[in-house]
């Protein structure tokens, strides 16, 4: 970083200029994301949160939005916590292109020196904020799931998961300016909106002329076949046991199954009532499986079945009986019903 | 084309234990693997490869990263080179991303540089653009498939918000490319090309002096403040009533786990 | 000293043993209720050259040697036997045969397709009449002109029915017996006259097929003896020989893979308020079981160490196969004993492995005829010479 423009400043007598870190830099930015004409929910989560990061240190909130007739979001920024919001409103912007979101941005950035930069984790985000970042020579805290600030030397500190999320790790850029972060979805509260909020909306002027992007959008509804996810390595597993009953219910647990993005298996009741096919039987004979998630259904969940579960990472088992050996193994244990409650859980996903 | 796959080295989770409850991590058995979404990445690089085209592997690492490098040339890689110094100790994503564009200068840049998405350890995201920018190349993350023509890429990456939505894109070469792991399952070794790795190939080491790098470009810019767990999850918690009252519970307990979105 | 297995070899191990959990595990027990052999399997394990594992580059193999070969057949044994025993005696018998006394014009022409796994190998020695006693094989070869007529019938041939090539052993003087009488034939199976009998009913290896071929009138070319004529014998003990240290690899596989299920399931079944891990009785077991498997892993890599630098090695290698049964047969009995009632379900596992292992105290030389090599192998310093 140019720090010369401080030698009018902090001149020594004695040496050289006193380098002050992170002065001139000042107030936090949200570089705020839309998608047809309305703003992410990530985006405000990431509001609320300098928000409150600007009340803790006085400062302002810019947001920063880029994109084609984007100036009526301007009033939403402003309503969701942004002092001032700085708009660039062209149709070379509607859809995102690194190269030129990165120029843009970051001449902002040189210009009004924020002191820290925020965005959503969200794809777009993911894809920008590293390449700003390496434009800007600043450290990039990204997928935070806790912001905090350490008031004691005006850090912020940022904290993520790590080893998929078996630890989190807290770090700082001490040094470097903009202190940077991108925000998890999902993990930072929409805040209020505040229905006359004060602040200005002021539209950058930009000559995209010479920017040339090397991306083109060809296809906003594209489709990809993944490869199938053998049951051993799957990350989500949802099971019947003899207790879903029959093959009506059974077919709640497909449901449930689908609606989860995750694998059918069941216990060997399950197979020998003619439901699943001897390579999806969980546990001794058959398959040893170590998902994320794990919702077994009407399944006793004795060592036969369990021993082939034990290394799932989060438990949910469904069963009438709640002395069932697997609803002491659980991590949730619904009393109840499958065929009840299942249908219920389908229902709370949808809304 | 000239393709460059940057892999990394790490440690085998399955041979570490994670107790929330003791808020410590055990390394039960000291063993390093290619990083999952390093291998998905030499795997799209070998799927795009034509008979004309070499496939470069580079590796940051300590000097046991030799083996990473190994691997990827029995997987099928042309070429390796291992990017080591004590120098690189206290590396954060910066400072490597100077060092492996260093290295990439030095082999005299790529049509095609292609990365995993996230590396399964520590992994930050952001090796790909932090490339792109630094070497002035186009960029595409969280691709899912590819092809390339006449200089253009067309890559199918993830995009919006909804779980299984997508967009197709075409960039311009050269372009930085990071890779969804799930989508390109890594091959099986060929048992002759494991042999050769070790005997048949050279696997040049270089350095910070080789590189050019000076003490500036190793200074990171992230410092480490601490580390933490999450709280250890309750067992046998059982929940009783309504079935909608249970299931919405259970759902808002998946949702505070991240285990749904 | 070094114990530590070159790098490529761990790279080797790494792979193989994904390539085992992913292709090979899944279908152990389904071939075995099918009784069919895994066809699909052989042809996946060919395009990463593993039916060719011990055999040079320069001949199609993979350049693997004893060792690497020895690492396959673990793997291999700890998943699946039936595979092992298809690949085995493929890589182990059937091809290496070849490998030891082909000419160049003979290996280029079948040794590289085998070790490609575009063609598939097998080992016709044993008769109705000669197991252990192999010598009092009748299979008879005729010269006629440029051939040789084969007639006669070899039973209990590993992979005699979906072979493209057997070597094959046939006398060729009655009057000089074992000792200048018998030659060794490369026969491929598609020549008139070659046909297959029945198939064996087995208690294990169900996923292998083991047959009865019968020769009527079979020609083989003169340019398909192998090895010295008349010196058959000699060019089948030495593949028997090296074949040894690979089947005891196989069955430390399968040891090792019943002392690491005997720990897990001793670690989840609770009796007694505890898990059975902590009962002595278990635990003893499973020490005994570890013991072994140390003994015999140190005894396998060693033998394949002196095979790959070219030193003797009949006495290990048939202590390998004879330790090795027997080191298996303790343990997977064991492992049952601990599965208790689990272990002897269809259900499981344990008892496919257990009906498999026992024939490895029985083929490629029982371990009574094992012991006679050791014995021999140990007397002959001495001057000592034991009869048969």
């Amino acid at each position: 970083m140019d720090f010369s423009y401080l030698d009018d400043w902090t001149e020594d007598e004695a040496g050289g200029p006193v380098e002050e870190i992170g002065e001139g830099y000042r107030n936090i930015w949200v570089v705020a994301e839309n998608s047809n004409r309305t703003l992410l929910p990530a985006t405000l989560g990431v509001m609320g949160q300098a928000r409150e990061l600007a009340d803790m240190i006085g400062v302002y909130v810019y947001a920063v939005l880029l994109g084609e007739d984007a100036e009526a979001l301007g009033q939403d920024l402003l309503a969701y916590g942004a002092d001032k919001v700085l708009i660039a409103d062209e149709p070379g912007l509607a859809e995102y292109r690194p190269g030129l979101y990165v120029q843009i941005v970051a001449d902002l950035v040189d210009q009004y020196r924020p002191e820290i930069l925020l965005m959503a984790a969200s794809p777009l985000g993911n894809d920008l904020a590293p390449r700003l970042a390496q434009r800007l020579n600043t450290g990039l805290m990204s997928h935070c799931i806790k912001l905090e600030l350490d008031m004691s030397e005006r850090l912020l500190l940022g904290t993520f998961a790590v080893f998929g999320g078996e630890m989190y790790h807290t770090v700082a850029c001490p040094q470097a300016r903009p202190q940077m972060a991108t925000l998890q979805p999902g993990y930072f509260r929409m805040p209020y909106p505040d229905t006359s909020p004060a602040g200005s909306v002021q539209t950058v002027d930009l000559d995209l002329g010479a920017v040339t992007g090397r991306l083109t959008w060809i296809d906003h509804a594209a489709s990809v076949a993944l490869p199938d996810v053998s049951l051993s390595k799957a990350k989500v597993v949802v099971s019947a046991g003899r207790g879903m009953g029959d093959a009506d219910g059974f077919a709640l647990v497909e449901q449930l199954a689908e609606a989860l993005g995750g694998v059918v298996a069941g216990s060997r009741g399950a197979f020998d009532a003619g439901w699943i096919a001897e390579e999806q039987i969980v546990g001794v004979g058959g398959v040893f499986i170590a998902p994320d998630l794990y919702i077994a259904c009407g399944v006793s969940g004795d060592i036969y079945h369990y021993f082939g579960a034990q290394d799932s990472k989060f438990v949910v088992a469904i069963n009438p009986d709640e002395h069932a050996p697997i609803m002491k193994a659980a991590n949730m244990a619904l009393v109840g019903d499958a065929r009840q409650i299942i249908p219920a859980i389908l229902d709370a996903l949808a809304n | 084309m000239k393709i460059i796959v940057p892999i990394k080295q790490i440690l085998d989770p399955s041979g570490m234990t994670f107790r929330r409850d003791k808020e410590r991590m055990f390394i039960n058995r000291e063993e390093y693997i290619v990083d999952p979404a390093s291998k998905a990445a030499i795997e799209a690089a070998l799927q795009l490869k034509g008979d004309d085209d070499t496939l470069i592997a580079i590796s940051m690492g300590l000097p046991q990263a030799d083996d990473a490098l190994r691997e990827a040339l029995a997987m099928g890689c042309d070429e390796a080179f291992l990017l080591c110094d004590n120098a690189f100790e206290n590396a954060d994503i910066t400072v490597t991303t100077s060092i492996l564009v260093a290295a990439i200068l030095k082999l005299g840049g790529a049509d095609l540089i292609v990365t995993g998405h996230q590396s399964a350890d520590t992994g930050s995201g952001q090796i790909g653009p932090r490339l792109a920018e630094a070497l002035g190349y186009a960029q595409v993350t969280d691709v899912s498939a590819m092809s390339t023509e006449d200089g253009v890429l067309q890559a199918t990456r993830r995009w919006g918000t909804a779980e299984a939505a997508y967009a197709t894109v075409e960039a311009v070469l050269p372009a930085v490319v990071a890779v969804t792991p799930e989508a390109f399952p890594p091959r099986y070794a060929h048992g002759a090309r494991i042999m050769s790795a070790y005997r048949d190939w050279d696997v040049p080491v270089w350095d910070m002096a080789y590189l050019g790098l000076d003490e500036a470009a190793l200074a990171p810019l992230l410092a480490f403040r601490r580390e933490g767990f999450p709280p250890p999850l309750e067992v046998g918690e059982r929940f009783h009533g309504d079935p909608a009252d249970v299931a919405q519970e259970a759902v808002m307990a998946l949702k505070l786990q991240k285990l749904i979105g | 000293m070094d114990f530590s297995f070159p790098k490529e070899y761990q790279l080797f191990r790494r792979m193989v043993r994904e390539w085992v959990e992913n292709e090979v595990k899944p279908l152990a027990k389904v071939i075995d209720r099918e009784h069919r052999v895994p066809h699909e399997t052989i042809k996946k394990a060919a395009r990463l050259g593993l039916m060719g594992v011990p055999f040079p580059q320069k001949y199609g193999g993979m350049g693997g040697g004893e060792i690497g070969y020895c690492i396959l057949m673990e793997e291999l044994g700890r998943a699946c036997s039936s595979t092992g025993t298809v690949i085995g005696a493929h890589t182990g018998i059937g091809a290496m045969a070849l490998y030891l006394d082909g000419t160049e014009e003979q290996k280029q022409k079948y040794l590289v397709p085998m070790a490609q796994g575009t063609a598939i190998g097998a080992f016709g020695l044993t008769e109705a009449q000669a197991g252990s006693d192999a010598a009092a094989i009748k299979t008879t070869a005729v010269r006629d002109g440029d051939d040789y007529v084969l007639n006669g019938a070899k039973v209990f041939i590993t992979n005699g029915d979906i072979a493209d090539i057997i070597t094959t052993m046939a006398v060729t003087d009655p009057a000089l017996g074992a000792y200048g009488g018998i030659t060794a034939f490369i026969v491929e199976t598609d020549t008139p006259g070659f046909s297959i009998g029945s198939l064996e009913n087995k208690m294990g290896i169900r996923g292998s097929s083991t047959a009865e071929c019968v020769f009527q009138d079979v020609r083989v070319p003169k340019e398909n003896v192998l090895g010295q004529f008349g010196a058959g014998f000699l060019t089948f003990m030495k593949t028997l020989d090296i074949g040894r240290a690979s089947l005891g690899a196989a069955t430390l596989g399968g040891a090792q893979a019943a002392m690491e299920a005997s720990i897990q399931w001793a670690k989840a079944r609770e009796q007694f308020g505890a898990p059975i891990a902590t009962k002595q009785s278990i635990y003893f077991m499973i020490a005994d079981m570890a013991i072994d498997i140390e003994a015999l892993r140190s005894l396998i890599y060693r033998t394949a160490w002196l095979i790959d630098s070219g030193q003797p090695h009949i006495l290990e290698a048939a202590a390998c196969k004879t330790f090795g049964s027997e080191v298996s047969h303790r343990c997977i009995d064991r492992a049952m004993q601990i599965h208790g009632a689990l272990g002897y379900s269809r259900d499981h596992w344990i008892e496919l492995g257990w009906r498999d292992q026992r024939i490895s105290e029985i083929y490629e030389g029982t371990n009574e005829i094992q012991r006679i090599v050791i014995a021999a192998s140990l007397f002959r310093p001495h001057g000592l010479r034991i009869p048969t």
